[in-house]
Order: structure tokens, then C-alpha cells, then sequence
């Protein structure tokens, strides 16, 4: 863990010092000269109207909803992923004795004794179970996502298509 | 951290100093004598190796880029500078960016708007810290390390909206906000793609991932079964669109928001958001070729074995190192290629509009990696319940991934000790 995070500082200081260490020898060569004109932000050419920090659509805060929902869920499916894969390179009848001993070692965070590996069927087993747990979670995110689908949450364009027209109105 | 066993139990100590560290530890324990300072003087050659490897295919890619955009349109391209087919233009570039005047507008936040392109850079560069370049060449092999890989790399949608938002301008924050809507919501079916290969594979462990794929080509992943195979295409569309690249490349649309979230940024803070784009394409390359095309191996295990034989059994340096070479070799050749697949499709196709974006994400790309993922899943249990084997051809998977996990499990053992010969 000291390695990781010895290697994770130093590379949080490395791509800082990327940045730093250019600028600060750029500050030697390049030019200061501002100007109202530059110190202003780009509009293509026209005066600015109006803070820039105007509130924006509703739609972006759909997406930021799903992401949340659909990022924790497949959060879960990597630790889930590794002891079915595990169990699925176990379920293989074929497989050899030393590499099942291997694997089993892996599944199982102690090792076992000699001849108590996990056998292909119990392996199978391992994995019927698991396949079952992944539907009822998984199965629960897409009858959300599908609900959220139907009420027309996932369309870009849904405000424009739903607001009254001209046409409507009169 | 005794034994391989206790290692495995434990999340936290399933550090497992890869080769390259192992050595050079060793050499430094010799050398200084205490662990500690090793370690961390380990960790320094790395940061220098791999911010090396961040800058240098980034320059490459940059030069590629304008060569083979400038072919496509029928033009030649940086010709002059470095001699013929113009190969310094990349270093050159970044020496007119360093005399430019480094501007912000007075509208801007005076602290976050410099901060922004730090943060970019710092999440871009940290993934590389998780890669394996070749067999063991990896700065922090975890038995975690594809997923905190991609968490890393996500980070950098933070700098995105905090460019935008920084800017005082508008065009920048629609540019930041499209881009944030983007990046998230093309990490759901890009982490889904991922989880693929980790079901057939068994690990998280990319060095581990990619030491299974050895022998014949029919041993990549990406010929495991047929929804590994679709997963490929899926997992590309998506990192094309995680690195803002176009056809997706929306935050900076020119033709609508100017330059989207880069509109106020100038000079040499503005060269390194496109270091860090440049550099994040060769880094989901790089999980694409070694979660799918066999990472440094060739696909030919004649190939393969006489590279691995330089290895031999004593590990003397020099020939090891050798074999790591040409390792390295293989995989950034495939790296590369799937780089300029991405640079190719940005000059051959037209950009899409916001709402084609999201719609081809949540209405396409969703469904179609949650069927790909139920499809994967269900494969190998039918084929056990039918066959009694979880792989249609070949010798079993189990094969290939007991031999790659003994490796991690001896580097674990012997290399924290510094016992190596």
C-alpha cells in the first residue's frame, strides 16, 4: 500500500511538474502585454451581454441521474465478475489438476487442502447461482432503465417536441 | 505480504512489485540499503519511464495525426521541419506554445481557470500508472488495477468542467457541460465492454489479463466467444467517444461553440489538454489491446516462446530485458494502430449533433452492451451444461490463467524480499 501511494503522490507530482516547469521557463520568453481587449472574453467578436454563469438545461441533470445509478451497479459487477469467471474456468471438465488446484486457491482466499478443489459441477453450481443473483440485480436497473426509456426521459429533443408550437396555440 | 496466500486474502496488500520494479529494488537495496528509500527511488525511475511514455507516443500521435489527416484531404502536411516527412513538428509546436503569452480573461476565476488544465493532465498521466507496457513492465501491478485504471482516467472530466465553467465564457460552459453530458454517459456502456473480458478472464489484474492470451491468435479474448468479439466494437465506439475524439468530438464543435471549453485558453496551458487527449487515446488502446488483442503477444507461439526463452529461467538481465523489449514492441504496435483506427475515423466522418450523441449512447450502445454482458454470462454455463466445457475450441481457459496467475503469485513471494538472483 506505501508503494501505491508513494507511486500515486509521485505521479500527482510528476504531471504537475509537466505543466509547471514549462510555464515556469515560459515566463522568461514569452510576452505580458494586456489589453482590455484581451483581458475580455470571446464572442466572436461582439460585446459580451451578461454574466456567463446563466443557468443551463434541466436535460444535463437526467443524464448526471443515470450515470449515478447505471456507475454504482457496474461498480458492483467487477468483484461479482471475477469470482464468476473464476468459477466458469473451474466448471471446464478438461481442466488439469494442478491448474485447478491453482484456481481453486484463487477462488477461495485460503488455500485448501490437497484433493478438496472445487470440481467442475460445483463449480457449474457456483456459477448457475451467481448467473441468478447477477439477473435480480441487474434485472432491477433495467426495469428502470426501461421505464425511464418509455417516459421519454432518454429523448434529447423531448422539450422541444412536448412545447406548445404557434400552431397550437392559436 | 509473506506469503502469495495471505497477499490474495487481502485487497490492501495485493501490491505485487512487477519485474521491472523488482530489480531495480533490489539493485537500490544493494545500493542504499534501507527499503523505504528503495522504494520510493523505485518509484521515481517509473514516474520518469512512464511520463516518458505519456509524452512521447503523445508527440507521435500529434505528428501522425496532421500526416494522415493531411493525406486523407489530399494534402502533404508538415513537411520541412526535422528534415524530410517534417517529424519534429510536434516538439516544434510546443516550443512556438511556450513563447506565447499565457492569457486569461478577467472574467475568468482567477484560480481554477489555471488549475483546470493540472487536473487533466494529473488523471491522464496517472493511468498510465496501472498499463503494463509488456510482462511485467508495470509501475503498480494491483490485483484491482483495470478498475482503478478507469477510475483515474474519469477524472478528467472534473478538469473538463472545471475549464468550462472557470472561463466566464459561454461557449465554454455549453462546450464543458456537452462534454461532461458526453464523458459520463459513454462510461456506462465503456465500463459494461470492460466487465466482458474480466468475466471470461477471471482478473482484474491487466498484467495477469494479458499473460492469459499467450499461444495462438485463437487465444485472444476477442475469439473467446462470439460476444467478446462484438464487445471489441462496442468497447472502441465507446473510447472513442470517452476521449472526446471525433465523430463525438462535440465539446469542441467549431462551427457551433467556437472551441467549446479550450475557447479561453491559450498557449502552452492549452497545447497540454490536447497532450492529455492524445495521451488518453493510446491509454484505452492500450486496455483495448490487452483486454481483447493479446496485449504483447504476437498471436504465433513459435514467436512468443523463443522471445519468452531470452527470459530463460535465471532472468539475467539483459536478456529479460531484451524480451521485454521486443514485448513492448508488439503491444505498441497494436496500441498504435488502433490510435490511428480513431485518427482515421475523425477524418473520414462528419460530426454528429448532441442529441444523435446521447441517443446513440442511452438508446444503442446501453442495450446493446447489457446484451452483450447477459449474452457473455449465460455462454459459458450453457456450454458447461451441454459440453462439460466452458470454451468452444481450444484447451481450457483455466490453463492459460493458472500459469499467469503462479507468475504474479512467485514476482509476489520472492520479489518483495529482494532475494532475486
Amino acid at each position: 500500500m506505501i508503494d501505491f501511494l508513494n507511486h500515486f503522490l509521485l505521479f500527482t507530482l510528476a504531471g504537475i511538474g509537466m505543466l509547471l516547469v514549462p510555464l515556469a521557463i515560459g515566463r522568461l520568453v514569452r510576452p505580458r502585454l494586456p489589453s482590455p481587449e484581451k483581458d475580455a472574453i470571446y464572442e466572436c467578436g461582439e460585446p459580451t451581454i451578461g454574466s456567463s454563469y446563466v443557468q443551463f438545461d434541466l436535460r444535463f441533470y437526467v443524464v448526471a441521474l443515470l450515470f449515478i445509478i447505471f456507475d454504482v451497479e457496474v461498480a458492483f459487477f467487477f468483484p461479482w465478475a471475477m469470482v464468476y469467471g473464476n468459477a466458469m474456468q473451474l466448471a471446464d471438465g478438461n481442466l488439469g489438476d494442478e491448474a485447478r488446484r491453482t484456481l481453486t486457491n484463487r477462488l477461495l482466499t485460503a488455500p485448501g487442502e490437497v484433493g478438496q478443489e472445487i470440481t467442475a459441477d460445483a463449480a457449474h453450481w457456483l456459477g448457475v447461482t451467481g448467473l441468478i443473483d447477477i439477473l435480480v440485480f441487474f434485472g432491477v436497473l433495467l426495469v428502470g432503465f426501461a421505464y425511464v426509456w418509455k417516459r421519454g426521459d432518454l429523448d434529447w429533443v423531448r422539450a422541444v417536441a412536448n412545447a406548445p408550437t404557434s400552431a397550437d396555440r392559436s | 505480504m509473506e506469503t502469495g496466500w495471505q497477499a490474495a486474502g487481502d485487497l490492501e496488500t495485493t501490491m505485487i512489485p512487477s519485474l521491472a520494479e523488482a530489480t531495480i529494488r533490489s539493485f537500490l537495496d544493494g545500493a542504499i540499503g534501507n527499503a523505504g528509500w528503495a522504494s520510493l527511488l523505485a518509484a521515481v525511475v517509473h514516474v520518469a519511464l512512464v511520463a516518458g511514455f505519456f509524452g512521447v507516443p503523445a508527440g507521435i500521435f500529434i505528428w501522425a495525426e496532421r500526416k494522415i489527416s493531411a493525406r486523407i484531404q489530399d494534402r502533404l502536411g508538415p513537411t520541412r521541419v526535422g528534415g524530410r516527412f517534417g517529424w519534429l513538428q510536434a516538439p516544434a509546436d510546443g516550443l512556438k506554445l511556450l513563447q506565447k503569452e499565457d492569457l486569461a480573461p478577467k472574467a475568468a476565476d482567477q484560480i481554477l481557470f489555471p488549475m483546470a488544465p493540472y487536473i487533466v493532465v494529473v488523471s491522464s498521466l496517472a493511468a498510465f500508472m496501472f498499463l503494463p507496457f509488456s510482462d511485467g513492465w508495470i509501475a503498480v501491478s494491483l490485483d484491482i488495477g483495470l478498475y482503478l485504471m478507469l477510475a483515474v482516467m474519469s477524472l478528467e472530466v472534473i478538469g473538463v468542467i472545471l475549464a468550462g465553467y472557470s472561463s466566464g465564457s459561454k461557449w465554454a460552459l455549453f462546450g464543458a457541460m456537452r462534454e461532461a453530458a458526453q464523458m459520463v454517459s459513454y462510461e456506462i456502456p465503456m465500463a459494461i465492454c470492460v466487465v466482458i473480458p474480466v468475466v471470461a478472464a477471471g482478473s482484474l489484474n491487466l498484467n495477469e489479463i494479458g499473460a492469459l492470451q499467450g499461444g495462438w491468435l485463437g487465444n485472444w479474448l476477442i475469439f473467446h466467444d462470439p460476444f467478446t468479439f462484438a464487445t471489441f466494437f462496442v468497447y472502441f465506439v465507446c473510447a472513442t467517444a470517452s476521449c472526446k475524439r471525433a465523430p463525438f468530438d462535440l465539446a469542441e464543435a467549431e462551427s457551433e461553440l467556437v472551441a467549446g471549453f479550450l475557447t479561453e485558453y491559450s498557449g502552452f496551458r492549452w497545447s497540454f489538454f490536447f497532450l492529455a487527449e492524445y495521451a488518453s487515446m493510446f491509454a484505452v488502446c492500450g486496455i483495448a489491446t490487452l483486454l481483447f488483442l493479446g496485449g504483447w503477444h504476437t498471436g504465433i507461439p513459435g514467436l512468443d516462446e523463443s522471445v519468452q526463452g531470452l527470459r530463460g529461467s535465471s532472468a539475467s538481465w539483459p536478456l529479460s530485458w531484451l524480451a521485454n523489449v521486443l514485448g513492448f514492441g508488439v503491444f505498441f504496435v497494436k496500441s498504435s494502430l488502433l490510435v490511428c483506427v480513431q485518427i482515421w475515423v475523425r477524418w473520414t466522418l462528419p460530426r454528429l449533433r448532441i442529441d444523435q450523441v446521447m441517443m446513440t449512447c442511452l438508446k444503442y450502445l446501453v442495450p446493446i452492451s447489457c446484451t452483450l454482458f447477459l449474452g457473455a454470462v449465460i455462454w459459458p454455463l450453457v456450454l458447461s451444461a451441454t459440453t462439460g466445457k466452458t470454451t468452444l475450441l481450444g484447451e481450457p481457459l483455466g490453463e492459460r490463467a493458472a500459469p499467469a496467475l503462479e507468475i504474479q503469485a512467485d514476482t509476489t513471494m520472492t520479489g518483495r524480499e529482494g532475494d532475486l538472483p
